[in-house]
């Protein structure tokens, strides 16, 4: 189980580097860079510019978001911050405040 | 507890997750929080806790950490003061020096440092004194 979990209890103030799929439940600041698949799940917070794999987003982001797959906004997610993705879906109760950079 | 997180993500990660710093995740800076927590992967920084932590096999520490409980089995560099039990397993590296309400090492573990526990003397060992 190559899996990182940052449980809802737990609070990182620093830099997180991983080549593991990363899920979020507690809390970031700082940095996340991840190779592999990031969820951002309902609760967390992430105060932090997120670098990674395929990002499902439905908990609170500030800071500027890169994939070098895709972004998922889900309903619930609040994002402020710039996105950067070659796909890019904001779901219907999604908040998002930013820009987005599709690589056209 | 595990029970209301799996109801209340619908998601694809509906199984009970403990908190788990993974084999290929390097953390640097602080790591806080109530819950418990493994570490299988490098952190290096300041750890404190209100649950247990346990550092697994290959799993390397570099800080001061302050838990309730901690078993390691991996790397670590750094002081320890826990309010519950400090368990050095086999295999262990542990350099620094260890606080708690109870110490164990295995055989097998490797450990530089001081042990500071408090208990009752026995009897028989207060009065010879």
């Amino acid at each position: 189980m190559a899996s990182t979990v940052i449980g809802a209890g737990i609070t990182i103030e620093g830099e997180v580097a991983t080549d593991d799929d990363v899920i979020v439940q507690g809390t970031i600041r700082g940095k996340l860079n991840a190779k592999e698949s990031v969820t951002i799940e309902e609760g967390a917070t992430v105060e932090a510019d997120i670098v990674g794999g395929a990002m499902r987003v439905a908990g609170q982001v500030t800071g500027n978001i890169s994939s070098t797959d895709r972004v998922d906004l889900q309903p619930g997610a609040k994002v402020v911050g710039n996105v950067k993705a070659a796909r890019i879906t904001i779901a219907d109760g999604a908040q998002f405040k930013g820009n987005v950079d599709m690589d056209v | 507890m595990a029970q209301t997180k799996t109801t209340s993500h619908s998601g694809t990660s509906a199984a009970a997750q403990e908190a788990t710093i993974g084999s290929g995740t390097r953390v640097r800076g602080r790591v806080s929080g109530d819950g418990d927590l493994v570490i299988l992967g490098q952190v290096e920084g300041e750890i404190t806790m209100r649950g247990d932590l346990t550092i697994g096999q290959g799993g390397s520490v570099t800080s001061n950490v302050e838990v309730r409980g901690i078993e390691i089995a991996g790397s670590l560099e750094g002081d320890v003061n826990a309010s519950g039990d400090v368990h050095i397993s086999s295999g262990a590296r542990v350099r620094g020096d260890m606080r708690g309400a109870q110490i164990a090492i295995d055989e097998g573990a490797e450990f530089a440092g001081r042990l500071d526990c408090d208990f009752e003397l026995p009897a028989e060992l207060q009065s010879s004194r």
